[in-house]
């Protein structure tokens, strides 16, 4: 592990279960990455691996009936350390960190907004928190973020409701939201799935803009390759609760050695490489949360499994930054 | 940190979850789920024993329920007379188990009736629309400007006052709602793509419309049902307690609670009343723990 | 829509069987009446003329504000809505608020506590107080309260010479308790369920993500959220709390709308029974024009939508 200070947030060993309808479900089982500072970590794996999760886990915004089991997650403000799986849900401290220190914002901007207030008070109620700024200033300020995303008329716009706004207006908006406070960190999960691809690339462009500007460190979770090789410093790949690949968006795209990442980047064609690419879906599907695998949990869909893999390969180190959690990935490498 | 009860639960499920005791069940999902609501159950057994007394009241009671017998009159309950006697002789508890054969049969089987019609018109008329379904929606709406007891007093006040007349006129205001609910889930059925695929089949508008959509629209119908059991159970004994339902010489619920307009009655034989009204609200609570238990157990947006 | 009913109310009393000049002399005069006498009281009240011709004059002098008399004693019925609405409109308020304020209270805690003993018990009390008779819970509160007790008056709305609001209130307090019972009850189940759907929406996580505090999540955004089919929800029960308050009137001894009702039907003085029930209808049929308005009034959606 690289202890250098730009390190933004580290997470270490998480395990986040749910324990809906009367099961459990191991839906993090043993997460460790780290979110540097200015620089965007991108988290892509097959919905359902548990991407989402480890966002709310890291806001501590689960739902009741799950817990954060074992591991760390560690916030590195200013020169405290801040442990925040050790502070209460919904507490004081917590709420401090939320909106001001990491922001997030969601997969669905429809969705996401509260539709019976105005986008401007929902901006403003992040800035009367975690500010001492006046009304009058809050209005300012909200307004000047409003056009710093990029929105037509913020003045006339800040006192309209979401449903006025379309849906990449409304991402702007939620970006605007998020960025209010100047976070150290903004997740961002899925922010453009919900997008027309025009527009996404516009929300993708504001993001990088705003790395730049304030050096905020960013988390993306996507699963949409061609944005990992455009805006990734760093990539986590996951699969069922485990990042079972992760390194520098040079290891992870153009030496991609766990079979997941593999077939992951098999399965999507690659804008640029023309028309006949050999796109291989990745067999099988994904395990059942309830029945997952012992050991690695990709072998049953693995074409390399041997009988070791029935225990869970720890993480190994193929460079300084690109980490492993296979057992045959020597093999692999050289191939 | 401390452990609340919800942390020992997550630790004993997430201990069985680990050594594999939890395995999905095959059974039925949605009986399981029933079954799995506490209320819903304690609701079926209340439900079925009240039902088998008053089928079984022979065997549960000697006494004749509308036989006076002055010799007896008011008499507080006693071993003889389970809830006394009331103001004619008459034994309170033979009354409540023959009442409530009357009661259960006039709630529970005007609302099925009612389903039966609202079923039908609404499959038929959600399903293909046309002149049926503008004259039974514009029906319904007029029924429906009616809040339910002045609509019910204002027919009894036509029709007069009899058990056969009651059960029509719950069937007449009971069918709308039946009717919008199956009309607006054949609706949203239609669009559905396996409607689509068994029209292009070439299979009749009458077998896709009760033989395959149909079933899918019952869940809701089944919770509207026991709600408006409940309802017209709570309806007729209102009506009777009023003295505008059923005739008073046929024994319900509402008819014996009729004695409690009598102050004298109501302040001094508690037992004419205060049991048949316990009755009454524990077989309608239990009908009603039914159709939530139905609710939660058909209603695929919930978890948990 | 009201016309059509007035039509169709109209026609149901028409066909009704009885004369109804045989209810409004005692038995000794019928016995005794001659035939022309009791044929110029029928030519009296309207009662020969042919169908279409007798709903026509009704109609337009209901439209004039006249709405025919009563039967019984030959009142206007104009001057007994006049005398008995307000005594149902202060009742129906009385509840409507009480029960909207407990029902939405309880039911939010209800929410925010889902799972805990304390939702699982209003549950149960929110369903016990759907199924109990109304009026058997009026019995035995005025069984308690009334006679045990003393407490609180057995019936009635004013005592002579009480007159002041004050001297009102007894009188009000159980029979808008009783009335706001079964209402209170589908409240808190409507406001529990509506609160419950929103709190798991994405904006309240998006709220929560803002590190607002737990009251303003729970208050600003989720109740305001769910207050709009709330509201809808208690617009659709009025018809509830109108007919629920017809036989609390009764039991209390209300001079209200729903006391009359009851009296006129047993009484089968129709020209009454079918006022009444045409005036429920224009209440619920306004009512529910009303909620229109009034969720357009909380919810930005609709609002805009309707420019
Ligand atoms: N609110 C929730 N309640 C119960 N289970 C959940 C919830 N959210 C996620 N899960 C479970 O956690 C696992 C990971 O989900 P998620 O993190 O949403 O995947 P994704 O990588 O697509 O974002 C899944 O098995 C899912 O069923
Ligand atoms: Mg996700």
């Amino acid at each position: 592990m690289r202890h250098n200070k730009n390190i933004a947030l580290s997470v270490k060993d998480l395990k986040t279960y749910f324990y809906t309808n009367n099961r459990c479900n191991k839906a993090v089982n043993g997460v460790s990455f780290d979110i540097e500072k200015g620089k965007t970590l991108c988290v892509v794996g097959e919905s359902g691996c548990g991407k989402s999760v480890t966002a709310s886990t890291i806001m501590q915004l689960l739902p009741t009936l799950s817990r954060i089991e074992e591991g760390e997650i560690i916030f590195h403000k200013d020169n405290e350390k801040i442990n925040i799986e050790k502070l209460e849900r919904n507490g004081k401290e917590m709420r401090e960190i939320r909106g001001s220190d990491i922001a997030m914002i969601f997969q669905d901007p429809m969705t996401a907004l509260n539709p019976v207030y105005t986008v401007g008070f929902q901006i403003a109620e992040n800035l009367k928190y975690h500010t001492t700024l006046s009304k009058k200033e809050i209005r300012e300020k909200t307004i000047r973020l409003l056009d710093d995303m990029g929105i037509p008329l913020p003045e006339q716009r800040v006192d309209e409701y979401p449903h006025s706004y379309s849906g990449g207006m409304r991402q702007r908006a939620m970006i605007a939201m998020a960025m209010a406070c100047n976070p150290k960190i903004l997740i961002a999960d899925e922010p453009t799935t919900a997008l027309d691809v025009t527009i996404q690339a516009q929300i993708f462009e504001l993001m990088d803009n705003l790395k730049k500007n304030y050096n905020t460190a960013i988390m993306l979770i996507t699963h949409d390759m061609g944005v990992v090789a455009e805006l990734a410093d760093n990539v986590a790949v996951m699969y069922m609760g485990n990042i079972v690949e992760s390194g520098t968006a040079d290891d992870v795209l153009r030496r991609p050695t766990h079979p997941y990442t593999k077939a992951l980047l098999d399965s999507v064609p690659v804008l640029g490489r023309g028309r006949d690419q050999d796109i291989k879906p990745i067999k099988g599907s994904t395990p059942d949360p309830y029945d997952r695998p012992i050991g690695c949990q990709f072998a049953p869909r693995c074409n390399w499994r041997t009988e070791s893999c029935d225990i869970m390969p720890e993480i190994s180190n193929i460079s300084e930054t690109h980490e492993i959690r296979c057992h045959k990935y020597k093999e692999i490498f050289q191939y | 940190m401390k452990k609340t009860s919800l942390d020992k639960k997550f630790d004993k499920l997430r201990f069985l979850e680990e050594n594999n005791k939890l395995v999905s069940k095959d059974q039925n999902r949605l009986i399981s789920k029933f079954l799995n609501n506490k209320l819903a159950v304690l609701g079926l057994i209340i439900f079925s024993i009240i039902i088998l007394a008053t089928i079984f009241a022979p065997l549960l009671t000697s006494y004749d329920p509308i036989r006076t017998d002055l010799r007896s009159m008011r008499q507080s309950p006693s071993l003889d007379h389970w809830f006394g006697t009331d103001n004619t002789g008459r034994d309170v508890f033979s009354r409540v188990l023959y009442g409530g054969r009357v009661s259960i049969f006039v709630g529970l089987g005007s609302s099925l009736m009612a389903a039966l019609i609202g079923l039908a018109i609404g499959c038929y008329g959600g399903y293909k629309g046309g002149w049926v379904d503008v004259i039974a929606l514009r029906i319904s709406e007029i029924f429906m400007s009616f809040p339910q007891i002045i609509l019910v007093l204002l027919l009894v006040s036509i029709t007069g006052q009899s058990l056969t007349n009651l059960f029509v006129i719950f069937i007449l205001t009971g069918w709308g709602g039946m009717y919008r609910l199956s009309r607006a889930r054949m609706l949203s059925l239609r669009e559905e793509e396996y409607v689509q695929a068994l029209e292009s089949f070439g299979i009749s508008t009458f077998t896709i419309c009760y033989k395959h959509m149909l079933p899918n629209a019952l869940g809701p119908i089944m919770v509207m049902i026991t709600l408006s059991t409940a309802m017209f159970i709570l309806t007729e004994a209102g009506l009777s307690f009023l003295g505008l339902g059923v005739p008073l010489n046929v024994p319900t619920w509402g008819n014996i609670l009729n004695v409690a307009t009598d102050i004298v009655v109501l302040q001094n034989y508690w037992w004419m009343w205060a049991p048949v009204g316990i009755v009454i609200s524990v077989f309608v609570l239990a009908v009603n723990f039914i159709g939530d238990g139905l609710r939660d157990s058909t209603d695929p947006s919930q978890q948990g | 829509m009201i016309f059509v009913i007035s039509f169709l109310v109209y026609f149901g009393l028409d066909l009704t069987p009885g004369d109804a000049v045989s209810h409004m002399i005692s038995p000794e005069l019928a016995a005794t009446i001659t035939p022309e006498k009791l044929e110029a009281m029928r030519e009296a009240y309207g009662l020969n003329a042919t169908f279409l011709e007798r709903y026509w004059i009704w109609l337009t002098s209901c439209l004039k504000g006249d709405f025919g008399y009563s039967m019984a004693g030959g009142v206007a019925i104009k001057d007994i809505m006049v005398k008995t609405i307000p005594a149902t409109l202060e009742l129906s308020i009385v509840a409507l608020i009480i029960s909207t304020i407990l029902g939405c209270s309880l039911g939010i805690l209800s929410a925010l506590k889902k799972g805990s003993a304390t939702d699982s018990g209003l549950t149960v009390a929110g369903m016990a107080g759907v199924s109990i008779p109304e009026f058997f819970f009026a019995l035995v509160a005025i069984l308690i309260f009334g006679m045990h007790f003393q407490w609180l008056p057995v019936g009635g709305r004013l005592l002579p010479h009480y007159e002041t609001l004050l001297d009102r209130i007894p009188n009000i307090i159980m029979p808008s308790m009783v009335l706001a019972l079964a209402l209170t009850a589908g409240a808190m189940r409507y406001s529990r369920s509506s609160m419950l759907d929103v709190l798991s929406r994405e904006f309240i996580k998006t709220a929560r993500s803002k590190g607002l505090p737990e009251w303003r999540i729970n208050i600003l955004h989720g109740f305001r959220v769910a207050l709009t089919p709330v509201v809808v929800l208690i617009g659709f029960r009025l018809p509830l709390l109108i007919g629920g308050s017809t036989i609390i009137e009764q039991v209390f001894q209300w001079p209200g709308i729903g006391n009359m009702f009851i009296r006129s039907v047993r009484a089968s003085d129709y020209p009454l029974v079918m006022m009444i029930s045409l005036m429920y209808v224009f209440v619920v049929l306004t009512a529910s024009l009303l909620i229109d308005l009034l969720t357009a009034l909380i919810d930005p959606r609709v609002r805009l939508g309707k420019e």
